[in-house]
Protein backbone atom coordinates (compact mmCIF):
# COMPACT_ATOMS: atom_id res chain seq x y z
CA UNK A 1 0.00 0.00 0.00
CA UNK A 2 0.97 3.72 -0.41
CA UNK A 3 -0.07 6.76 0.81
CA UNK A 4 -0.53 10.05 -0.59
CA UNK A 5 -1.04 13.06 2.36
CA UNK A 6 -2.80 16.38 1.66
CA UNK A 7 -1.64 19.60 3.76
CA UNK A 8 -4.42 21.95 3.16
CA UNK A 9 -3.00 24.19 0.37
CA UNK A 10 -3.11 21.55 -2.48
CA UNK A 11 -7.19 20.80 -1.36
CA UNK A 12 -8.15 24.56 -1.58
CA UNK A 13 -5.83 25.04 -4.39
CA UNK A 14 -7.80 22.26 -6.28
CA UNK A 15 -11.28 22.78 -5.19
CA UNK A 16 -10.70 26.57 -6.06
CA UNK A 17 -9.92 25.11 -9.62
CA UNK A 18 -12.61 22.93 -9.82
CA UNK A 19 -9.95 20.03 -10.52
CA UNK A 20 -10.80 17.88 -7.44
CA UNK A 21 -12.59 15.58 -9.91
CA UNK A 22 -8.84 14.79 -11.27
CA UNK A 23 -7.99 12.87 -7.67
CA UNK A 24 -11.36 11.01 -7.97
CA UNK A 25 -10.02 9.74 -11.10
CA UNK A 26 -6.60 9.33 -9.92
CA UNK A 27 -7.77 7.13 -6.81
CA UNK A 28 -9.40 4.65 -9.88
CA UNK A 29 -5.51 3.05 -10.63
CA UNK A 30 -4.18 4.13 -7.49
CA UNK A 31 -3.03 0.90 -4.90
CA UNK A 32 -3.18 3.03 -1.85
CA UNK A 33 -4.86 5.84 0.05
CA UNK A 34 -5.51 9.85 -0.15
CA UNK A 35 -5.16 10.96 3.63
CA UNK A 36 -5.71 14.01 5.87
CA UNK A 37 -5.23 14.92 9.42
CA UNK A 38 -7.94 16.32 11.75
CA UNK A 39 -5.22 19.54 11.64
CA UNK A 40 -5.90 19.64 8.03
CA UNK A 41 -9.60 18.91 7.93
CA UNK A 42 -10.23 21.33 10.54
CA UNK A 43 -8.83 24.10 7.80
CA UNK A 44 -10.22 22.52 4.83
CA UNK A 45 -13.51 21.84 5.94
CA UNK A 46 -15.09 22.32 9.52
CA UNK A 47 -13.62 26.09 9.24
CA UNK A 48 -14.28 27.17 5.94
CA UNK A 49 -17.82 25.61 6.50
CA UNK A 50 -18.91 28.40 8.53
CA UNK A 51 -18.00 31.15 6.38
CA UNK A 52 -19.96 32.11 3.33
CA UNK A 53 -17.21 32.70 0.62
CA UNK A 54 -15.68 29.30 1.15
CA UNK A 55 -18.96 27.12 2.39
CA UNK A 56 -19.15 25.87 -1.36
CA UNK A 57 -15.43 24.66 -1.35
CA UNK A 58 -15.37 22.92 2.05
CA UNK A 59 -18.54 21.04 0.75
CA UNK A 60 -16.71 19.73 -2.16
CA UNK A 61 -13.87 18.58 -0.19
CA UNK A 62 -16.20 17.20 2.33
CA UNK A 63 -18.04 15.23 -0.25
CA UNK A 64 -14.35 13.42 -0.90
CA UNK A 65 -14.44 12.09 2.27
CA UNK A 66 -17.82 10.65 2.29
CA UNK A 67 -17.29 9.02 -0.51
CA UNK A 68 -13.81 7.79 0.69
CA UNK A 69 -11.72 9.37 -2.04
CA UNK A 70 -10.43 11.16 0.72
CA UNK A 71 -9.81 9.28 4.08
CA UNK A 72 -8.80 10.39 7.67
CA UNK A 73 -5.02 9.58 9.18
CA UNK A 74 -7.26 6.92 11.20
CA UNK A 75 -7.91 5.18 8.42
CA UNK A 76 -4.45 3.62 8.38
CA UNK A 77 -4.33 2.66 12.39
CA UNK A 78 -2.81 6.00 13.52
CA UNK A 79 -3.86 6.68 17.16
CA UNK A 80 -5.23 10.61 17.03
CA UNK A 81 -3.53 11.04 20.49
CA UNK A 82 -0.44 9.68 19.52
CA UNK A 83 -0.48 11.81 15.80
CA UNK A 84 -1.57 15.18 18.41
CA UNK A 85 1.06 14.29 20.07
CA UNK A 86 3.94 13.78 17.85
CA UNK A 87 2.56 16.91 15.62
CA UNK A 88 2.99 19.04 19.05
CA UNK A 89 6.59 17.59 19.80
CA UNK A 90 7.28 18.60 15.70
CA UNK A 91 5.56 21.97 16.42
CA UNK A 92 8.18 22.73 19.48
CA UNK A 93 11.32 21.56 17.18
CA UNK A 94 10.08 23.20 14.56
CA UNK A 95 9.28 26.35 16.05
CA UNK A 96 12.93 26.29 17.89
CA UNK A 97 14.66 25.74 14.92
CA UNK A 98 15.10 29.23 13.75
CA UNK A 99 16.42 32.14 15.68
CA UNK A 100 17.39 35.54 15.84
CA UNK A 101 19.99 35.93 18.59
CA UNK A 102 17.57 34.12 21.60
CA UNK A 103 14.40 34.83 20.08
CA UNK A 104 12.44 31.53 18.49
CA UNK A 105 10.59 32.36 15.67
CA UNK A 106 7.71 30.57 14.82
CA UNK A 107 7.55 29.57 11.26
CA UNK A 108 4.59 26.32 10.81
CA UNK A 109 1.18 25.48 12.00
CA UNK A 110 -0.19 22.15 13.07
CA UNK A 111 -1.76 20.97 9.54
CA UNK A 112 1.50 21.67 8.44
CA UNK A 113 3.59 19.98 10.87
CA UNK A 114 0.81 16.96 11.44
CA UNK A 115 1.38 16.10 7.88
CA UNK A 116 5.33 15.25 8.52
CA UNK A 117 4.39 13.32 11.81
CA UNK A 118 1.58 11.77 9.98
CA UNK A 119 4.62 10.41 7.27
CA UNK A 120 6.95 9.37 10.28
CA UNK A 121 4.41 7.34 10.92
CA UNK A 122 3.84 5.73 7.96
CA UNK A 123 7.81 5.47 7.22
CA UNK A 124 7.67 3.55 10.20
CA UNK A 125 5.33 0.74 8.79
CA UNK A 126 7.06 0.97 5.69
CA UNK A 127 4.42 2.52 3.90
CA UNK A 128 5.84 4.50 0.59
CA UNK A 129 4.69 8.22 0.83
CA UNK A 130 4.49 11.33 -0.65
CA UNK A 131 3.23 14.88 1.37
CA UNK A 132 1.36 16.98 -1.26
CA UNK A 133 2.07 20.48 0.36
CA UNK A 134 2.35 23.80 -1.32
CA UNK A 135 3.45 26.73 0.59
CA UNK A 136 7.36 26.38 0.78
CA UNK A 137 8.46 27.10 4.54
CA UNK A 138 7.76 23.43 5.19
CA UNK A 139 9.19 22.11 1.89
CA UNK A 140 12.49 24.21 2.91
CA UNK A 141 12.85 23.28 6.53
CA UNK A 142 12.97 19.45 5.14
CA UNK A 143 14.42 19.73 1.78
CA UNK A 144 17.60 22.40 1.93
CA UNK A 145 17.29 24.10 5.90
CA UNK A 146 20.07 26.41 4.63
CA UNK A 147 18.02 27.88 1.85
CA UNK A 148 15.55 28.90 4.40
CA UNK A 149 18.30 30.30 6.45
CA UNK A 150 19.57 32.67 4.00
CA UNK A 151 15.66 33.29 2.60
CA UNK A 152 14.90 34.82 6.21
CA UNK A 153 18.35 36.05 6.80
CA UNK A 154 17.66 38.14 3.37
CA UNK A 155 13.68 39.29 3.79
CA UNK A 156 14.32 39.98 7.95
CA UNK A 157 17.48 42.22 7.73
CA UNK A 158 18.85 40.00 10.19
CA UNK A 159 21.19 36.99 10.75
CA UNK A 160 18.90 34.48 11.08
CA UNK A 161 20.21 31.00 12.08
CA UNK A 162 18.37 27.50 11.58
CA UNK A 163 18.99 24.80 14.27
CA UNK A 164 17.86 21.11 12.87
CA UNK A 165 19.42 19.14 16.02
CA UNK A 166 15.95 18.63 17.27
CA UNK A 167 14.01 17.51 14.29
CA UNK A 168 15.50 13.71 13.39
CA UNK A 169 14.79 11.71 10.23
CA UNK A 170 13.67 15.03 8.53
CA UNK A 171 15.05 13.40 4.92
CA UNK A 172 12.53 10.92 4.66
CA UNK A 173 10.02 13.03 3.93
CA UNK A 174 9.26 13.39 0.35
CA UNK A 175 7.28 16.38 -1.02
CA UNK A 176 5.26 17.15 -4.16
CA UNK A 177 2.91 19.88 -5.17
CA UNK A 178 -0.33 20.30 -6.29
CA UNK A 179 1.30 21.19 -10.06
CA UNK A 180 3.43 17.70 -9.92
CA UNK A 181 -0.03 16.45 -8.81
CA UNK A 182 -1.76 18.15 -11.78
CA UNK A 183 0.79 16.93 -13.73
CA UNK A 184 0.70 13.45 -13.13
CA UNK A 185 -3.05 13.58 -14.00
CA UNK A 186 -2.63 15.27 -16.85
CA UNK A 187 0.09 11.89 -17.99
CA UNK A 188 -2.35 9.80 -16.59
CA UNK A 189 -5.42 11.13 -19.10
CA UNK A 190 -7.59 12.31 -16.22
CA UNK A 191 -8.39 15.64 -16.99
CA UNK A 192 -11.11 15.90 -19.06
CA UNK A 193 -9.28 18.08 -21.36
CA UNK A 194 -7.71 18.19 -24.70
CA UNK A 195 -4.54 20.01 -26.69
CA UNK A 196 -1.64 21.70 -26.67
CA UNK A 197 -1.89 24.15 -23.80
CA UNK A 198 -3.36 21.63 -21.59
CA UNK A 199 -0.42 21.36 -19.12
CA UNK A 200 0.38 25.32 -19.33
CA UNK A 201 -3.18 26.27 -18.14
CA UNK A 202 -3.07 23.43 -15.72
CA UNK A 203 0.20 24.35 -14.22
CA UNK A 204 0.03 28.10 -14.33
CA UNK A 205 -3.94 27.86 -12.41
CA UNK A 206 -2.20 25.95 -9.65
CA UNK A 207 0.85 28.30 -9.27
CA UNK A 208 -2.26 31.53 -9.31
CA UNK A 209 -4.14 29.26 -6.26
CA UNK A 210 -0.74 29.05 -4.50
CA UNK A 211 1.47 26.53 -5.46
CA UNK A 212 4.96 27.82 -4.74
CA UNK A 213 6.33 27.37 -8.35
CA UNK A 214 8.43 29.62 -9.69
CA UNK A 215 8.15 30.09 -13.64
CA UNK A 216 11.56 28.09 -14.28
CA UNK A 217 10.47 25.49 -12.41
CA UNK A 218 7.08 25.46 -15.06
CA UNK A 219 9.12 25.66 -18.19
CA UNK A 220 11.06 22.69 -16.79
CA UNK A 221 7.76 20.73 -16.40
CA UNK A 222 7.01 21.92 -19.78
CA UNK A 223 10.16 20.37 -21.64
CA UNK A 224 9.38 17.07 -20.04
CA UNK B 1 16.51 48.47 22.09
CA UNK B 2 16.83 48.42 18.25
CA UNK B 3 13.10 47.11 18.37
CA UNK B 4 11.38 49.53 20.66
CA UNK B 5 13.44 52.36 18.69
CA UNK B 6 11.68 50.87 15.86
CA UNK B 7 8.51 50.92 17.38
CA UNK B 8 8.78 54.94 17.85
CA UNK B 9 9.56 55.54 14.67
CA UNK B 10 6.99 53.78 12.98
CA UNK B 11 4.94 55.36 15.20
CA UNK B 12 6.06 58.76 14.96
CA UNK B 13 6.10 58.22 11.54
CA UNK B 14 2.55 57.46 11.12
CA UNK B 15 1.18 59.91 13.18
CA UNK B 16 3.07 63.01 11.13
CA UNK B 17 2.08 60.81 8.18
CA UNK B 18 -1.54 60.67 8.88
CA UNK B 19 -1.26 64.53 9.11
CA UNK B 20 0.56 64.81 5.67
CA UNK B 21 -1.62 62.46 4.29
CA UNK B 22 0.78 60.60 2.71
CA UNK B 23 0.06 57.56 1.35
CA UNK B 24 3.02 56.22 0.15
CA UNK B 25 4.75 57.01 3.68
CA UNK B 26 2.37 55.12 5.47
CA UNK B 27 2.85 52.21 3.34
CA UNK B 28 6.47 52.24 3.72
CA UNK B 29 6.20 52.58 7.77
CA UNK B 30 3.67 49.40 7.24
CA UNK B 31 6.18 47.45 5.42
CA UNK B 32 8.89 48.47 7.62
CA UNK B 33 6.52 46.69 10.42
CA UNK B 34 7.00 43.40 8.87
CA UNK B 35 10.40 42.47 10.12
CA UNK B 36 9.37 42.88 13.46
CA UNK B 37 6.06 41.08 13.24
CA UNK B 38 7.93 38.33 11.57
CA UNK B 39 10.17 37.68 14.16
CA UNK B 40 8.29 38.46 17.03
CA UNK B 41 5.07 37.72 15.71
CA UNK B 42 3.40 39.92 18.96
CA UNK B 43 -0.04 41.40 18.43
CA UNK B 44 1.36 44.72 19.09
CA UNK B 45 3.31 44.63 15.65
CA UNK B 46 0.44 42.60 13.98
CA UNK B 47 -2.10 45.16 14.75
CA UNK B 48 0.21 48.12 13.86
CA UNK B 49 0.99 46.43 10.49
CA UNK B 50 -2.35 46.04 9.72
CA UNK B 51 -3.44 49.16 11.04
CA UNK B 52 -1.14 51.72 8.99
CA UNK B 53 -1.49 49.65 5.67
CA UNK B 54 -5.44 50.51 6.36
CA UNK B 55 -5.04 53.88 7.04
CA UNK B 56 -2.99 53.99 3.35
CA UNK B 57 -5.44 52.84 1.51
CA UNK B 58 -8.20 54.88 3.47
CA UNK B 59 -5.90 57.77 2.67
CA UNK B 60 -4.73 56.92 -1.00
CA UNK B 61 -8.42 56.57 -2.16
CA UNK B 62 -8.80 60.10 -0.71
CA UNK B 63 -11.61 58.44 1.39
CA UNK B 64 -10.59 61.42 3.68
CA UNK B 65 -12.86 63.37 2.06
CA UNK B 66 -15.97 61.23 2.49
CA UNK B 67 -15.13 60.22 6.25
CA UNK B 68 -17.38 62.30 8.45
CA UNK B 69 -15.17 63.02 11.44
CA UNK B 70 -11.63 62.12 9.76
CA UNK B 71 -10.18 65.02 11.90
CA UNK B 72 -11.21 63.68 14.90
CA UNK B 73 -10.38 60.00 13.97
CA UNK B 74 -6.77 60.89 13.31
CA UNK B 75 -6.59 62.85 16.78
CA UNK B 76 -7.60 60.21 18.83
CA UNK B 77 -5.39 57.46 16.79
CA UNK B 78 -2.51 60.14 17.68
CA UNK B 79 -2.98 60.06 21.29
CA UNK B 80 -3.54 56.50 21.14
CA UNK B 81 -0.21 56.49 19.61
CA UNK B 82 1.17 58.79 22.09
CA UNK B 83 0.58 56.52 24.35
CA UNK B 84 1.71 53.62 22.87
CA UNK B 85 5.00 55.21 22.30
CA UNK B 86 5.57 56.19 25.91
CA UNK B 87 4.74 52.33 26.44
CA UNK B 88 7.23 51.05 24.39
CA UNK B 89 9.83 53.48 25.94
CA UNK B 90 9.11 52.43 29.48
CA UNK B 91 9.19 48.14 28.05
CA UNK B 92 5.86 48.09 28.97
CA UNK B 93 4.59 45.87 26.31
CA UNK B 94 1.41 44.49 27.57
CA UNK B 95 0.48 48.39 27.68
CA UNK B 96 1.79 48.78 24.06
CA UNK B 97 -0.60 46.41 22.89
CA UNK B 98 -3.50 47.54 24.82
CA UNK B 99 -3.05 50.80 23.19
CA UNK B 100 -2.48 49.77 19.70
CA UNK B 101 -5.72 47.36 20.05
CA UNK B 102 -7.19 50.23 21.21
CA UNK B 103 -6.49 52.22 18.25
CA UNK B 104 -7.51 49.12 15.56
CA UNK B 105 -10.86 49.58 17.68
CA UNK B 106 -11.16 53.37 16.64
CA UNK B 107 -10.52 52.17 13.43
CA UNK B 108 -12.71 49.27 13.71
CA UNK B 109 -16.07 51.68 15.09
CA UNK B 110 -15.97 53.74 12.70
CA UNK B 111 -19.87 54.09 12.66
CA UNK B 112 -21.06 55.83 8.86
CA UNK B 113 -18.72 53.43 7.02
CA UNK B 114 -17.78 50.59 9.28
CA UNK B 115 -18.77 47.79 6.63
CA UNK B 116 -16.21 49.41 3.93
CA UNK B 117 -13.54 49.93 7.07
CA UNK B 118 -14.06 46.67 8.07
CA UNK B 119 -13.39 45.62 4.29
CA UNK B 120 -10.36 47.75 3.83
CA UNK B 121 -9.10 46.07 7.37
CA UNK B 122 -9.59 42.61 6.08
CA UNK B 123 -7.74 43.18 2.64
CA UNK B 124 -5.17 44.80 4.66
CA UNK B 125 -4.71 41.66 7.28
CA UNK B 126 -4.34 39.33 3.54
CA UNK B 127 -1.95 41.86 2.43
CA UNK B 128 0.38 41.87 5.54
CA UNK B 129 -0.38 37.87 5.82
CA UNK B 130 1.48 37.78 2.72
CA UNK B 131 4.36 39.57 3.32
CA UNK B 132 4.67 37.50 6.67
CA UNK B 133 4.86 34.57 4.38
CA UNK B 134 7.15 35.86 1.64
CA UNK B 135 9.48 36.58 4.63
CA UNK B 136 9.62 32.42 5.44
CA UNK B 137 7.34 32.26 8.25
CA UNK B 138 4.57 29.74 6.68
CA UNK B 139 1.34 29.87 4.75
CA UNK B 140 -0.56 28.00 8.05
CA UNK B 141 1.37 30.57 10.61
CA UNK B 142 1.03 33.78 8.90
CA UNK B 143 -2.69 33.14 8.23
CA UNK B 144 -3.05 32.06 11.96
CA UNK B 145 -1.15 35.07 12.96
CA UNK B 146 -3.84 37.46 11.31
CA UNK B 147 -6.68 35.58 11.89
CA UNK B 148 -7.36 34.48 8.34
CA UNK B 149 -7.98 30.74 6.59
CA UNK B 150 -5.77 29.32 4.18
CA UNK B 151 -8.59 30.03 1.80
CA UNK B 152 -7.64 33.91 1.75
CA UNK B 153 -4.48 33.12 1.08
CA UNK B 154 -4.36 30.85 -1.01
CA UNK B 155 -5.04 33.36 -4.26
CA UNK B 156 -3.01 36.02 -2.67
CA UNK B 157 -0.06 34.46 -1.96
CA UNK B 158 -0.11 32.53 -5.74
CA UNK B 159 -0.32 36.16 -7.45
CA UNK B 160 2.27 37.15 -5.44
CA UNK B 161 6.10 36.51 -6.27
CA UNK B 162 7.07 34.66 -3.48
CA UNK B 163 7.38 31.62 -5.20
CA UNK B 164 10.17 33.39 -7.34
CA UNK B 165 12.54 33.79 -5.08
CA UNK B 166 16.19 32.24 -5.83
CA UNK B 167 15.97 30.10 -2.92
CA UNK B 168 12.79 28.69 -3.25
CA UNK B 169 13.98 25.89 -5.50
CA UNK B 170 14.68 22.78 -3.27
CA UNK B 171 15.55 20.02 -5.53
CA UNK B 172 15.23 19.70 -9.17
CA UNK B 173 11.64 20.18 -11.06
CA UNK B 174 12.72 16.86 -13.13
CA UNK B 175 13.12 14.97 -9.93
CA UNK B 176 10.48 16.17 -8.00
CA UNK B 177 8.29 15.42 -11.18
CA UNK B 178 9.26 12.09 -11.87
CA UNK B 179 9.26 11.09 -8.00
CA UNK B 180 5.28 11.79 -8.54
CA UNK B 181 5.05 9.76 -12.09
CA UNK B 182 7.06 7.10 -9.99
CA UNK B 183 4.63 7.04 -7.07
CA UNK B 184 1.70 7.04 -9.28
CA UNK B 185 2.85 4.30 -11.72
CA UNK B 186 2.41 6.61 -14.58
CA UNK B 187 4.85 6.55 -17.41
CA UNK B 188 6.61 9.80 -18.66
Amino acid sequence: MKALIFDSGPLINLSMNGLLFTLEELKKNFDGKFLITEAVKREVVDRPMNIDKFELGALRIQRLLTKGVLEMASSVGVDEAWLKNETEKLMIAANGAVRFKSIAIKIVSDAEMSCLALSSFLNKKAVENLIVIDERTTRMLVENAQNLERLMSEKLHRAVKVDLHNLKDLARHKFIRTSELVYVAYKAGVTQLEGKKVLDALVYATKFKGASISFSEINELRKM
Amino acid sequence: MEEVEHKISVLEGTKQALLEKNASWLRELSNQTIHCASVHQDSGSIVTAVLVYSLSKLVERKDFAKIKGWDKMVHDLSELFTLAIKAAMENEEEEYNKNMGRAREVLDSFGSIKKYVDDVMRKAAVNKAAKVYEHGISLGQAASLLGLTNWELAEYTGQGKTAENKYNETISEKERAKTALDFFEVKE
